[in-house]
């Protein structure tokens, strides 16, 4: 086996040590940066993706692969040219004004950051003024709402119109979730995208920014 | 007094592993200590002796702090109904089973679809629970969809309180409501003093797991215990993620968020009437969903009714609810093993336990009444197998002998109302007969069981010049009166 096998079987078991280790030789044995990442470290992923699509893996496992392959990232970065892994895009994420519930909104950020998306969480109970910094500080491709409550699902409508009132709803694509949430009712308020759960919300991301 | 049971017959844990979770759950709250969000809070408990971290809101309950919190707070707690009769004796292992959740959706009588729930079925569902035998209380379960937000607490109390007789509990959404819901409940009662003395109804607060106070509902908790009205304190750690993945772990944490929540009720004000509680399940970690009719969650609650025990505070736990969409075989088993795992184990008030599908989101009328069955099942184990000469029956036999028979005998006729369950809902009929009748499934029996439920009970009423007042002094109140 390659150690660049070996380095994505790790990624797979979601073994941290290990994969601190073998990227940590491959840097040392000059094997090419670029290859560490897309033939190692993001193969592994790929896999653990596809797995837990079938239902062979299971959430924490995802997440510990992708901490894992995120270890072996932190190694290469500093070494490579421009100093940056290029980020495929990034996602503001954050529960409503008046709302609690950030168990599901946690999971979706993780998962989707596990995809190799930048995720800014901004916590719960938001007003939509808090989005709306966020958009203008980290420039997202995508702002994710989450909701638990029908009492703060109509918070959701409310962030999308001052988001436009501040005249940047145009410049994000809008997804919202959350257990009452319903595709409806994200076509309702103007949202672009919906997602009942953690993997169709990252499946949701990659079909609105690639 | 409603007539009950005592569970207590499941012990999942052995005297050893309750010491164990009381130890790990002491070392939590003294090592790690909780967030508590509301600065009123903290200071209550700075001032009691606790630890706090102005600066990162941690408070570190001491053991010695705790454990007075736990002998402050009564042993037994009597949850009254607007009627004698109703009145719910919580203490030891002696079970009772009701309604729960807060659900937004309800699967509609008419077209079995899904649809939004409304101020109708708060009155509805009143209705039921005050016919239904089992149920012997009603959590507010629904949500009405067609209030505004602001008005949502006082309609959900005003009909909940109108519809049955019956003790009614529920969970508030802003102080508002809740100052409202006290003082609706103090009109009804006859005043303030009245309503602590039979207090019918109760509210309850929450814990936000790991180891939050928030600071809305820990102002709840403050303001109800100053009232000394009575309320459940329990907390819903979802086991694999917001809790260890171990049932064990997260009993412990279960356990040390509830009782923070009760040493603050005790210090606000001692003897407040408060239950220790739990919502708690797993997490579906496939999906990332939370299940509601999960085994575990039973395991974790019937664990908890020992530990509620060993402390002898009575328990608000959750049992019989059903992921299911429908009521097909899968929601009649899920809220069986359910139920009965955390009734067997003698938690006081399950709630929750009748009514509910889909991840605790869908109320269903017809699985209220197949619950209903459900529990007369339960009850019938809880009363267990009577043994004496009579029962026993050995001079019946001598006098019958052998290769005779037991039909025509004074000792049946005299035992077997009590000896048998005797099911409503259940299909005992041979094929021909149930062909006959139209082939009806469990859901469709249950069905013209709601129907006659819905057209002929009468609850008793809260007066109709009282009931007047009421609507002039609270007007976002819709809804004809009936
Ligand atoms: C755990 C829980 C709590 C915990 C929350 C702890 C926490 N840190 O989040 C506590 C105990 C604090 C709590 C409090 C309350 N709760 Co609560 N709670 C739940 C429960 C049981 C599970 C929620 C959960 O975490 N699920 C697991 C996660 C992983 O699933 P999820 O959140 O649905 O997320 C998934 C998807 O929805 C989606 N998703 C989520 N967000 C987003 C965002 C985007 C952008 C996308 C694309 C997708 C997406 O992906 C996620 C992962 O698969 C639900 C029941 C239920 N069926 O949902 C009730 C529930 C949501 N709660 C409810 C209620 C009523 C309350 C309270 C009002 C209770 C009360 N009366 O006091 C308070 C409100 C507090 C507040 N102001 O927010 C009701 C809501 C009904 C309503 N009326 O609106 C529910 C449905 C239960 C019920 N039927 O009673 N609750």
């Amino acid at each position: 086996m390659s150690s660049l096998e070996e380095l994505s079987n790790a990624v797979i078991g979601g073994d941290q040590d290990a994969v601190v280790e073998l990227t940590r030789q491959a840097i040392v044995e000059k094997v090419d940066l670029n290859s560490i990442i897309s033939r190692g470290l993001l193969p592994g992923m790929t896999v653990v993706g596809r797995r837990f699509k079938n239902g062979d893996m299971f959430i924490p496992e995802v997440l510990m692969a992708a901490r894992a392959m995120n270890a072996g990232l932190e190694l290469v970065k500093p070494l490579l040219v421009d100093g940056e892994v290029p980020v495929k895009g990034t996602v503001v994420i954050g529960t409503v004004e008046g709302d609690l519930h950030d168990i599901g909104k946690n999971l979706v950020g993780m998962m989707i950051e596990s995809n190799g998306y930048r995720v800014i969480d901004l916590g719960i109970d938001l007003e939509p003024q808090r989005f709306v910094a966020a958009v203008r500080e980290y420039k997202p491709q995508v702002v994710g709402m989450s909701a638990l409550l029908t009492t703060t699902m109509l918070a959701m409508k409310e962030t999308i119109e001052v988001l436009k009132e501040e005249g940047l709803r145009d410049s994000v694509k809008v997804i919202v979730g959350g257990a009452p949430v319903s595709q409806e009712f994200a076509d309702e308020i103007g949202a672009d995208g919906y997602a009942p759960d953690a993997a169709s919300a990252t499946e949701l991301v990659r079909r609105l920014i690639g | 007094m409603y007539p009950a049971f005592d569970g207590g017959q499941l012990r999942l844990l052995k005297e050893d592993d309750i010491k164990a979770v009381h130890e790990a759950s002491v070392q939590l709250l003294g090592e790690v200590g909780v967030k508590v969000k509301s600065k009123a809070a903290r200071e209550v408990f700075r001032s009691n002796g606790a630890e706090v971290d102005t600066a990162t809101e941690i408070v570190k309950i001491p053991r010695d702090l705790l454990e007075k919190a736990i002998s402050d707070a009564p042993s037994r707690v009597i949850l009254y109904g607007r009627e004698e009769k109703n009145d719910l004796h919580l203490e030891k292992a002696r079970t009772y089973l009701g309604t729960g959740g807060t659900v937004l959706y309800a699967l509609d009588l008419e077209t079995g679809q899904k649809r939004r729930t409304n101020t109708q079925d708060l009155r509805d569902i009143g209705k039921m629970v005050d016919a239904l035998e089992n149920v012997s209380f009603y959590v507010i379960n629904t949500y009405p969809q067609n209030v505004p937000d602001e008005a949502a607490d006082i309609n959900r109390f005003y009909w909940a309180i109108t519809s049955t007789s019956k003790h009614v509990m529920g969970g508030m959404y802003t102080m508002k409501g809740l100052k409202d819901a006290i003082r609706l409940a103090e009109e009804i009662a006859g005043g303030p003093e009245k309503l602590r003395e039979r207090p019918f109804v109760s509210f309850i607060t929450l814990m936000v797991s790991p180891l939050v106070m928030d600071g809305l509902y820990t102002e709840f908790i403050m303001e109800i215990a100053r009232k000394g009205l009575p309320l459940a304190i329990p907390s819903e750690p979802l086991a694999g993620a917001t809790a260890p993945v171990t049932l064990a772990g997260t009993i412990a944490l279960n356990n040390a968020e509830s009782l923070a929540g009760i040493t603050l009720a005790q210090l606000v004000n001692p003897g407040t009437p408060v239950l220790y509680g739990s919502t708690s399940s797993i997490m579906d970690l496939k999906k990332g969903y939370y299940v509601a009719g999960a085994i575990e969650s039973a395991m974790i609650n019937a664990a908890l009714a020992q530990m509620a025990q060993y402390y002898q505070l009575p328990m608000y736990g959750t049992g019989g609810m059903s992921d299911s969409k429908i009521n097909d075989s899968q929601a009649g088993y899920e809220s069986a093993l359910t139920a009965m795992t955390v009734a067997l184990s003698g938690c006081n008030y399950i709630h929750d336990a009748v009514g509910l599908l889909e991840m605790c989101q869908v109320f269903s009328y017809e699985k209220m009444v197949i619950d209903d069955e459900i529990i007369g099942n339960i009850f019938r184990v809880m009363r267990g197998i009577e043994v004496n000469p009579d029962t026993l029956a050995v001079d019946r036999l001598k006098e019958i002998g052998p290769a005779g028979n037991f039909l025509v005998d004074i000792h049946t006729t005299r035992h077997f109302r009590k000896e048998f369950f005797f099911p409503k809902v259940a299909d005992r009929r041979t094929r021909i007969d149930w062909q006959a009748a139209g082939s009806p499934d469990t859901a469709k029996r249950a069905h013209q069981m709601v129907r006659e439920i819905l057209a002929g009970h009468k609850p008793t009423p809260v007066d109709a010049a009282l009931r007047a007042r009421l609507r002039r002094q609270f007007p976002e109140i819709q809804g004809e009166e009936s």
